[in-house]
């Protein structure tokens, strides 16, 4: 077909309803707002691992939906998440990305988390256990048993990562939410403790929702040299897409044959437990979480989206806590090969969903953004998106397909996780 | 500092000035024209986040020819990298020298975001320093190792390119 005018152009595609979203759901302001209230409030996300927070007193600070959030250990070894906000005048807590509060702070004491405005202290259990002054200013009218944190709910699960809701009481258990998509990995990541080697991020001006499509979908394995080089064969051509409940997809497996790339070897000697070598198993969490676990390498990249066309993306890589230093330095060559901030790979998918960003910006004219590939839910069918944007619909009530309406169930959606489940 | 512990250092300073400028220009054979064939390169970073130091990428010199020369088969950002480098110290010991140097990497965008709108524009990419160790050798300085310590966790897009 020869280029289009301009209602050629805008004009529906010959697909069928879900096969493409508007592109109004990366960019609306009005959407971005609701997908915090509506499905980030609500849904358990994985903050960080455990290892980030090895001993107790030991702190991590995130937040999730614009809300701060502070995860620490206690000296019972529990992790606990509470917002990062002190309950007298709003200032954030802890300030730092992480640390201990063994040691004492200008304004507070160890083993305390201490606002450092106005020297009120808290226990690991988010306790008010000291208020400066407390008879002198507030009498008998407020005292500290009525001024303890927020604590928010969490569970340290699916390999030791740390998972909040911010939600005291969500649809779902986190068991039920994520169990039958971490199926596959269950046994390997739970099988020893794990640790995390690498961490960097990015903020990059694009919708989070892309950057999980490209996490996604894999027919954009020829923008990876390294990809089609040490992956095209047709073991990998018949690797699955599995659709789970609540958004969930699975790709499954295969054999790598890394060393068909110059000055890169195989993974084999170092595959995690109860794994063939040179597998390559991916986990992609509604709405925008990530576990890619690579033979010898496990990655997991965690979105929080900052606005419309922003969102900052944390990437972390883990190996066995139990590694020889020689076994570690492998791993992380391993890692960042590809998947580091200077690796082959990543570099190449971040300017992708950039280059998307800038064609789909706040109030540009609205596209439809193609996700019609039906490959019998093979590496290049597009159903795992599908998939996705109909359980975003359900969560945001409104149609990908034409936002401005309210959601109305795919035909044949109900069964996506079912069929994939059957084959 | 004795004459040749002076022309030493001297041309330690010269060999990570001339590294610059073939970094810059993208002259990666002329880079590695300047390492011995012992050199190891490391980009590293240390990260309060998870408390720990950390390995982006590392490579002998063997290694990252390879990584060069794949470079055309890779899709990239094309905006450049421009490097401004001081060096602060250099000891020489024998037929050894290391020296410690300060940089910024600057990206001149050319891609950017919009090219329409970015191209042109120059924003600060990258601090760090390099720990550099040389082999002094028939007047020569030749790289044995460059650790490029990185200040930045928050990379966005990254690079495929040496620093």
């Amino acid at each position: 077909m020869p280029a289009r005018n301009h209602s050629q152009w805008t004009a529906e595609p010959p697909l069928q309803q879900g096969e493409w979203v508007d592109s109004r759901i990366y960019s609306d302001q009005e959407i971005f707002e609701e997908e915090n209230e509506k499905l980030f409030k609500h849904i358990w996300v994985p903050v960080c691992h455990e290892s980030e927070l090895p001993n107790a007193y030991d702190f991590r600070t995130t937040s999730i939906a614009r809300e701060p959030i502070i995860i620490v250990r206690g000296a019972d070894n529990e992790v606990r998440a509470f917002l990062n906000v002190c309950p007298h005048r709003g200032m954030m807590i802890e300030r730092r990305p992480s640390g201990s509060f063994l040691e004492g702070q200008p304004s507070g004491n160890p083993k305390r988390m201490t606002c450092m405005f106005h020297a009120w202290q808290f226990d690991m259990k988010g306790n008010c256990v000291y208020v400066a002054r407390e008879q002198e200013g507030y009498q008998d009218r407020l005292c500290k048993e009525n001024v303890g944190l927020r604590r928010l709910r969490c569970e340290v699960k699916f390999g030791g990562f740390v998972w909040v809701n911010l939600d005291d009481s969500p649809k779902v258990s986190l068991e039920e939410w994520a169990g039958p998509a971490f199926e596959c990995l269950r046994e390997t990541l739970d099988a020893e403790p794990l640790e995390v080697f690498h961490y960097h991020k990015a903020i990059v001006n694009t919708n989070y929702k892309l950057w999980h499509d490209t996490n996604s979908e894999f027919y954009h394995d020829f923008m990876h040299y390294h990809n089609r080089v040490t992956g095209f064969n047709d073991a990998y051509f018949a690797r699955k897409n599995e659709a789970f409940d609540n958004g969930h997809v699975v790709v499954g497996t295969f054999t790598v044959n890394y060393e068909n790339y110059e000055g890169f070897e195989s993974r084999a000697e170092l595959s995690f437990p109860h794994l063939p070598p040179n597998q390559w198993y991916m986990i992609d969490l509604f709405p925008g979480f990530n576990f890619n676990l690579r033979g010898s390498a496990l990655r997991c990249d965690t979105v929080t989206p900052l606005g419309p066309n922003q969102v900052l993306i944390e990437f972390r890589g883990l190996g066995l806590k139990r590694d020889t230093p020689e076994e570690r330095m492998t791993r992380i060559n391993h890692h960042n090969s590809i998947w580091g901030p200077f690796g082959r790979n990543l570099h190449e998918d971040l300017v992708g969903v950039v280059g998307q960003g800038a064609t789909m910006a706040p109030k540009s004219e609205p596209r439809r953004i193609l996700h019609g590939r039906q490959e019998n839910q093979t590496i290049h069918d597009e159903n795992g998106m599908r998939h996705y944007y109909e359980e975003w619909g359900r969560w945001i009530n409104r149609s990908p397909t034409n936002p401005t309406q309210p959601y109305t169930p795919r035909a044949g959606a109900a069964g996506d996780a079912a069929v994939a489940a059957a084959e | 500092m004795n004459k040749n512990g002076a022309d030493a250092a001297s041309k330690v300073r010269d060999t990570i000035y001339r590294a610059t400028v073939a970094l810059d220009d993208e002259k990666w054979n002329d880079w590695l024209g300047l390492c011995d064939e012992s050199f190891h390169y490391a980009i590293t970073a240390f990260s309060p986040e998870i408390n720990k130091d950390m390995i982006y990428l590392q490579g002998s010199r063997k290694e990252m020819e390879t990584l060069v020369s794949h470079l055309p088969k890779h899709n990239t950002d094309h905006s450049w990298l421009r490097r401004h480098t001081s060096v602060y110290t250099v000891d020489v010991e024998d037929d050894k020298a290391t020296a410690v140097s300060s940089f910024v990497v600057y990206m001149n965008v050319l891609d950017g975001f919009n090219s329409h709108i970015e191209a042109g524009e120059s924003r600060l990419f990258l601090t760090g320093k390099y720990y550099d160790t040389f082999k002094l050798d028939n007047g020569e300085a030749k790289f044995v190792k460059r650790e490029v310590k990185i200040d930045n966790r928050r990379l966005d897009k990254g690079s495929h390119w040496p620093i």
